[in-house]
């Protein structure tokens, strides 16, 4: 029992590591300011 | 009786006290997150008005006017423009200054122009006695078609106005309080016929503005209506002055200003705070005195933290029932998440120590005096900002960079960020300084560990200065420069202000990089705890028979502890550390420091969490052991080749170095290139500041040890 309950702790962890710096959300991005905004 | 909900807007110019007026209506009944898509703050909270409405209260990034000239400010604009927004208030709280308030009244204007119910928020409303300040309340409200709370957050005066006020929005004028289409009557004439049912302000701010707004009614608009872009922005010039114009007629008349005591006190200050030499003097006795405490303040509550959760480890061994599990809890689990709270004092200091020099009004002067300095750099004043706020975390730090105007600056200024030593190091300089720099005071009251912090966070510092420097001569970029900063008034920080801040930034650096390290801590036990080979499975019986084979008589602790270090070196995680072992050897680093450096990539502090995790693995499970810390077990630690302390003077001082020059997290490289829009700067930053950082610690390791 333990052991599956490492098994499950460990699939988590992976799960939430790639969810949090591989997973890609979709944005709204801002149309009115660019890399440059301001610049003049 | 069901609950009204009343959503409201709180905005206003930076530095007129908009977040105390927001923590004083919300109390701690509040929100942090971004807005969607973009790295802008969002803050909202709740407000109780009475027993069955309650007000949803947006903080709005500041914003001087409806022009917008930042992503912060669009921001603003965005929401105001659009009645489909989920937030979009049903009343706009426009928070003033009451010292600059010929200033903040341009964008009080604006938003009387876009009809949507406005209160006007005099704050520091304490200050006019002082100041020779008197307002003619009625006559201001009646020409600004308005109601006007006098408030002091920061003597909660006004607050109960302010919430009755918001409580009865629906009676509050939505009339503009000037006709702005009088700059050109030929031109809003025409637009005024064309769009007959929209609001004559927001078609000009959706064409002069190109806001992120219902695209195809812009286009529309826009393709009918654009001037040349000169055209444009001499309106723009007019409506500016015309709205100055009636803010002076109705000030003149609503405001009346002692001048002989409007000067005092602030002058003499600046005169003092932002001298050429004492200015400079005082700021860096200030950073002294911020880093001397942060070590001696912190050293009680983290030797607490530090015992505690050693006990709490033991704990968990001795009574939850025997099994893997119960190993991933008390040598996975909790030696992960002690490596990360036993920093919260030392970070909680840090931000103290930030918020009462930014309430203070300091901070302004700091940015002013460190203009000079900067240009030479081909940084601006402002930079100054985003360096110190990196003390903190890269990530906000760099945000902060969107005030600075210029392109050029700005790049440079995002660059050279991770630089600054982050609160994410702090634990890493932290737990290697006491380790390798002893316990003594200088001059019988300055902490020799206590400089050697300070001393890191200069090389940081500098390192970022140069750096800019280089970048400014070899960066072709050519952009227009001027430098403006707002001196806010002296004031002595709002304990709640101060607490909200300490607390808000303690919590996202704590549940932020807590989750990683718990989800690191969980991987890296298990990579530890388990082996690919039967060497593996078999330690105890391969080190026993080595130990007859060799007529050795040893101690049951010493053969366990000899079993754990076999079975640590054949787990997944020592093959990993042992494969990239040779890189990192010349720098003075054996596996496990190398796995701890790789895995810290996700975050610095993970640094000492790992350590926890690979030590607490690799222990004895007797009850002395197991109630060491992780300090006493890295001071314990022994290279089984030399015989010597792994965590001696040469490597610590590699390792500090290397941590101070290399490229911060995963999360600092997603936000750079955020910022630049391109993967462009965030490679250079990694290989550029990496490589030197490997090349530093290489050769002081080499020459100390």
């Amino acid at each position: 029992m333990q052991e599956i309950l490492v098994y499950i702790a460990l699939f988590i962890a992976v799960g939430f590591l790639v969810k949090k710096f591989f997973w890609k959300k979709s944005t709204k991005k801002s149309k009115s300011c660019g890399d440059d905004c301001a610049c003049h | 009786m069901a609950q009204k909900n009343i959503k409201v807007a709180l905005i206003g110019n930076p530095n007129v006290g908009k977040t105390s007026v927001f923590n004083q209506l919300t109390g701690l009944n509040q929100q942090v997150g971004n807005y969607p898509g973009i790295t802008v703050e969002k803050k909202q909270g709740f407000a109780k008005l009475s027993n069955d409405v309650r007000a949803k209260i947006i903080d709005l990034p500041g914003t001087y006017s409806l022009n917008a000239s930042s992503i912060d400010e669009n921001v603003v604009i965005e929401l105001l423009l659009n009645k489909k927004d989920e937030d979009f208030p049903d009343v706009a709280v426009v928070v003033t200054e009451v010292e600059n308030l010929k200033r903040n009244l341009l964008l009080f204007t604006q938003i009387k122009d876009l009809e949507i119910p406005a209160i006007l928020v005099i704050n520091m409303s304490d200050r006019m006695k002082l100041k020779g300040i008197e307002l003619d309340i009625p006559f201001l409200e009646q020409e600004l078609k308005t109601k006007i709370a006098l408030v002091s957050s920061r003597k909660k005066i006004g607050i109960d106005t302010l919430k009755n006020l918001i409580l009865n929005y629906e009676d509050l004028s939505i009339e503009p309080c000037l006709n702005s289409s009088s700059i050109d009557p030929e031109y809003f004439d025409k637009l005024r016929k064309t769009f007959p049912n929209q609001l004559l302000y927001k078609l000009w701010l959706v064409i002069t503005q190109d806001v992120n707004f219902l695209n195809l009614e812009r286009n529309e608009i826009k393709s009918a209506f654009t001037k040349s872009h000169s055209d444009l922005k001499r309106l723009q010039q007019k409506e500016t002055i015309k709205r100055y114009q009636f803010i002076n007629d109705t000030l003149k008349i609503g405001q009346k200003i002692d001048k002989s005591k409007a000067s005092g006190i602030q002058a003499k200050l600046d005169r003092i705070l932002t001298h050429k030499v004492f200015g400079y003097v005082i700021f860096f006795f200030i950073l002294f005195a911020i880093f001397q405490s942060i070590f001696e303040w912190s050293t009680i509550p983290m030797d607490f933290i530090d015992e505690s959760f050693a006990h709490f480890s033991n704990y968990a061994k001795t009574h939850l029932p025997v099994g893997k599990f119960t190993d991933l809890i008390s040598e996975g689990i909790i030696p992960g998440i002690g490596g990360i709270v036993i920093f919260i004092p030392q970070i909680a200091f840090l931000f103290l120590f930030i918020s009462v020099l930014e309430e203070s009004g300091y901070m302004s002067r700091v940015v002013f005096l460190m203009d000079k300095i900067m240009r030479r750099f081909g940084l601006s004043g402002k930079s100054i900002v985003p360096l110190i706020s990196g003390t903190a975390c890269a990530i906000p730090a760099i945000m902060s960079a969107r005030n600075i105007e210029n392109w050029k600056e700005r790049l440079i200024t995002i660059l050279v960020t991770p630089f600054t030593t982050c609160s994410a190091r702090l634990p890493v300089y932290a737990i290697i300084i006491s380790l390798i720099i002893p316990e003594e005071k200088v001059l019988g009251f300055l902490s020799l560990q206590g400089l050697a912090l300070m001393l890191l966070y200069l090389i940081g510092f500098f390192m970022a200065i140069f750096s800019s420097w280089l970048l400014d001569k070899f960066l072709k970029l050519s952009c227009k420069t001027y430098f403006v900063v707002e001196m806010p008034s002296y004031k002595i920080p709002m304990f709640k202000n101060v607490a909200i801040n300490v607390l808000e930034k303690t919590k996202a650096f704590v549940f932020g990089a807590g989750k990683i390290i718990l989800a690191l801590s969980v991987i890296l036990w298990f990579l530890g705890s388990h082996g690919p080979t039967k060497d593996f499975d078999n330690a105890e019986q391969i080190v026993e028979k080595d130990i007859l084979a060799n007529n050795l008589v040893l101690e049951p602790s010493l053969i366990e502890t000899k079993v754990n270090t076999y079975r640590l070196e054949h787990s997944y995680i020592g093959i990993i550390g042992k494969a990239i072992e040779p890189a990192i050897k010349p720098l003075g680093y054996d596996w496990k420091i190398g796995i701890a450096v790789v895995t810290s990539f996700a975050a610095r502090e993970v640094f000492v969490g790992t350590l926890a995790t690979i030590y607490s693995v690799g222990a004895n499970d007797d009850e002395d052991d197991m109630q060491n810390t992780i300090k006493k077990r890295m001071q314990a630690e022994i290279n089984p080749v030399t015989g010597e302390k792994v965590f001696n003077f040469a490597t610590g001082i590699s390792l500090l170095l290397f941590y101070a020059f290399a490229m911060q997290c995963i999360s600092t490289l997603a936000i750079v290139k955020k910022e630049t829009n391109s993967w462009k700067w965030p490679i250079i930053q990694l290989v550029v500041m990496s490589g030197f950082a490997y090349i530093v610690a290489l050769i002081a390791y080499q020459i100390l040890k």
